[in-house]
């Protein structure tokens, strides 16, 4: 009996905290399973490839919270680096950086602009920017890479260099969660991001200008996944339009792994990150193991599963 | 003749907070049997466990004196136990006919007789009195007709007890007319009928026995006709009520609002009226007659189509209600649940958003402590029952929720504030708290529009009632000229 209670107590802790939960499992498993695991080459590895969806996550994050969706940001992440490996021939790397965080903020307003204003249904809205972005992408590139000029070594000497024993691009994803963090947690623009994804009426009612959140919270997302284009292209090297191709399938599910709920109103910006994390290393565990590519996807829908059913019991038990 | 319904010794908590403590209750068939007590005694708890909404503690069950588990709705439904709740059950995308017949969807096989369902609700609607069209979208209809579809629903089965949570909180007078004289009939059919309402009037008129729920626990039960009014108020607060209406010196100023010859759709037709500062002014009518609609269009919740509003004498251009807001008008709209609150969050942040500039610095940084002190303060103006201001609103009782949606706005300082349904589902002696709330506000000078279906509540706390009939205002009463007759025929438009 007693050891029946001290169970479900336990369970219960394990399904309230299940983010966190399969992220030490993970950890431990991947322990188990490679010893190269824990080298710092590998976790700076894990921490490079996760960037970009990371940085993105939060941005998608806000937008999931109103209850809204964005589907364009891979093609925002291709278009962007391919116009900044393109810049970098003819402007110094301050404007490039400057332009090209600009064309993702202008590509996200776009979309906040027909889902705000035109009340555009959000996954059908950012379809169709998807569509035309990742065109646009191609078109401006003449569909080949884009090599980034010589000249601006410093941007790619920032993308694969580290500052503090940390890869400068785990920096930035790491200064984008605290942001995220901190106006989610301490500031009125969380709270009504939040409130919107609750009851949209009830704030509209309280006399807040609803299409302003709405609107900015996809200029954000596109900001960001522009932030991700930069990083993406001065890591490599090069601004390629099939970057990013499915990303915004895996910056969603980063999110409801981390247990935001898609209708609104419910996520924080730590799960989302472990839920980042999680993801990652379900990719580079299973790379170090050698499980081929198409298995990979299976059992990544099926941790997926796992993880959202973990929710499910969490709602049920309240 | 034994008992319909026994519940004995019933206990229920949530987390730390005991609901229920050792609750007794018995009911009889062909009984009518009136629940009262304050905001957050367990009234919709004890039901909800009886409806198999929520599972007991602790206490047993017994029908027709066998001992039952009923451990889910379904149970409860096999029992002839039929309950209409406090908060809405409907599914707003789907039919009046197919929200009627929600539960028994799909017995008739798979494929749905649109054609024989509407016939049906149509029917079972106009047996107790309403014609709703059975093929309109749930969510389209006002909050009453909602209420007649919830209460069709529950009398679409053979149900031998009848739950009733403040089922009269959002009809008006004649509609209640029409509910007792079904529960009457359902009465003579030998069905319990459990009952709970905080109007007192409607107990004395077809209860046959009260029982008085205080803190969780459960008093005697009266009989109805050897009981009065201050007794039964004594049971629920522990204390007698003085008067329901505090006396009021009306301190009357310039005019702040003037509305001229507004129009919205074919709810609004031609509304003129003027507002003083200090003034209380009560906006009367049936349900339906385009009261709620007019509050709306001056808040610019919706778009009016035609018509001026005049504030402080200049025209004002207002296109939504942030602007409404920022002008200097508040609104409490009737809907809480939809428009009023937001029940997965806290009750702190709730009372923040009307005016979230109040509690943060710049950038928008919240100041905690400010914003905790603001919602504690109104926590303890409006006798909120709650743990503390970190609660989710959807965890309160329901005239506990009433109160939040309305001290969200007394957070804010209005000039003018529209409060439509001021008291819906609150307890008697918060009521009183409420008018003397509002005595306060208009003492400051606030203009104040009060829309209430309760004539009573009209007549004590107004300086001057507007009847509204058919989108258009029927008549004027000042202060002396207040009957409660005057207002009905006013408002079915008889002379
Ligand atoms: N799901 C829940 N979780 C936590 N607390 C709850 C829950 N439901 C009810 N309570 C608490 O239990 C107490 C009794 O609530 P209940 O809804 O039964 O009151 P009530 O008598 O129906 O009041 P009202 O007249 O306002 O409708 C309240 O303090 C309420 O906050
Ligand atoms: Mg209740």
């Amino acid at each position: 009996m007693d050891t029946k209670i001290r169970l479900r107590r336990y369970l219960q802790f394990v399904i309230k905290y299940n983010t966190v939960f399969i992220f030490l499992v993970m950890l431990v498993v991947s322990a188990i399973v490679s010893d190269v695991f824990f080298t710092t080459n590998n976790l700076f590895n894990l921490v490079r490839q996760v960037t970009p969806v990371g940085i993105i996550s939060m941005g998608m994050l806000l937008v999931i919270l109103t209850g809204g969706i964005d589907l364009s940001v891979g093609s925002i992440v291709a278009m962007v680096g391919v116009l900044c490996a393109l810049f970098t021939q003819s402007m110094p790397l301050p404007l490039v950086i400057i332009t090209s965080l600009v064309c993702g903020l202008m590509v996200g307003s776009v979309s906040g602009y027909l889902v705000s204003i035109h009340k555009l249904a959000p996954f059908i809205a950012t379809l169709a920017i998807m569509s035309i972005v990742r065109g646009l992408g191609f078109i401006i590139s003449k569909g080949a890479p884009v090599l980034v000029n010589e000249n601006a070594s410093a941007l790619t000497d920032f993308g694969s260099g580290n500052s503090l024993g940390i890869p400068n691009p785990a920096l930035i994803l790491f200064l984008v969660f605290v942001i995220t963090a901190v106006l989610l947690k301490y500031n009125i623009f969380g709270r009504i991001i939040i409130a919107i994804g609750s009851n949209e009426e009830a704030v509209r009612l309280s006399g807040i200008k609803v299409s302003a959140y709405k609107f900015s919270v996809y200029a954000i997302a596109g900001g960001l996944s522009a932030v991700a284009g930069i990083i993406t292209t001065a890591r490599t090297a090069v601004g390629s339009p099939v970057m990013g191709v499915g990303m915004e399938l895996d910056v969603i599910a980063a999110v409801v792994i981390g247990g935001a709920r898609l209708s609104g109103g419910k996520g924080t910006a730590i799960n989302t990150l472990l839920g980042v994390m999680i993801l990652g290393m379900i990719g580079n565990i299973m790379n170090l193991i050698n499980i081929p590519a198409y298995s990979q996807q299976v059992i990544k829908g099926l941790i997926i599963i796992f993880a959202v059913l973990l929710q499910r019991f969490q709602a049920n038990s309240n | 003749m034994v008992n319909r319904v026994e519940l004995r010794n019933i206990s229920k908590s949530f987390g730390g907070i005991s609901a229920l403590k050792n609750v007794t209750f018995k009911v009889m068939p062909g009984e009518i049997h009136a629940l009262v007590g304050e905001n957050g005694a367990g009234k919709s708890t004890l039901m909800k466990i009886l409806s198999g909404a929520y599972t007991k503690d602790n206490g047993q069950i017994f029908i027709d004196d066998t001992e039952v588990n009923i451990k889910n709705t379904h149970d409860s439904k096999k029992l002839g136990i039929g309950i209409i709740y406090q908060e809405f059950s409907l599914v707003p995308e789907l039919s009046v006919a197919e929200n009627v017949f929600l539960n028994q969807l799909g017995r008739t096989g798979f494929w749905m007789k649109q054609g024989k369902l509407q016939k049906e609700a149509e029917i079972l609607i106009n047996s107790i009195g309403f014609s709703i069209n059975p093929s309109s979208k749930a969510g389209d209809l006002s909050i009453a007709q909602q209420q007649i579809v919830e209460i069709s629903k529950a009398l679409s089965e053979h149900v031998r007890i009848l739950i009733l949570d403040e089922p009269s909180a959002v009809l008006g007078p004649q509609e209640i007319q029409k509910l007792f004289d079904t529960l009457d009939r359902l009465k003579k059919e030998g069905v319990a009928i459990i009952y709970i309402s905080h109007h007192l009037s409607e107990i004395f008129q077809i209860a046959d026995r009260v029982t008085v729920l205080k803190d969780g626990t459960s008093s005697e039960s009266l009989h109805v006709s050897e009981t009065d009014r201050d007794s039964i108020i004594r049971l629920m607060l522990g204390r007698s009520l003085e008067a329901m209406y505090p006396v009021r010196n009306s301190i009357i100023g310039e005019e702040v609002l003037r509305v001229v010859d507004i129009y919205q759709a074919d709810k609004v037709r031609g509304v003129s009226f003027g507002l003083k500062a200090g003034e209380i002014v009560g906006i009367a009518g049936l349900v339906g007659s385009g009261r709620t609609e007019t509050a709306r269009a001056v808040f610019a919740a919706d778009k009016r189509e035609k018509g001026k509003i005049y504030l402080s004498g200049k025209e004002l251009q207002i296109r939504s209600p942030r602007e409404a807001v920022s002008k200097g008008i508040g609104m409490v709209p009737e809907d809480r649940k939809q428009h009023g609150v937001i029940l997965s969050l806290s009750i702190k942040i709730n009372i923040s958003l009307t005016d979230f500039r109040g509690v943060s610095y710049h950038f928008g940084f919240i100041k905690a402590k400010k914003e905790s002190n603001n919602a504690i303060e109104l926590i303890r103006k409006l006798a909120i029952k709650t743990e503390n201001e970190n609660q989710e609103v959807g965890y309160l009782s329901g005239g506990n929720q009433q109160k939040v949606s309305l001290a969200k706005w007394l957070n804010r300082n209005c000039k003018v504030l529209i409060i439509d349904e001021p008291t819906r589902g609150v307890d008697v002696g918060a009521k009183v708290e409420i008018y003397n709330l509002i005595n306060e506000l208009s003492d400051k000078g606030v203009a104040i529009i009060v829309i209430s279906s309760e004539t009573a509540e009209l007549m004590g706390t107004c300086d001057r009632i507007l009847v509204m009939r058919k989108g258009q205002i029927q008549g004027e009463l000042a202060k002396n000229e207040f009957s409660e007759e005057d207002i009905l025929r006013m408002s079915i438009g008889a002379n």
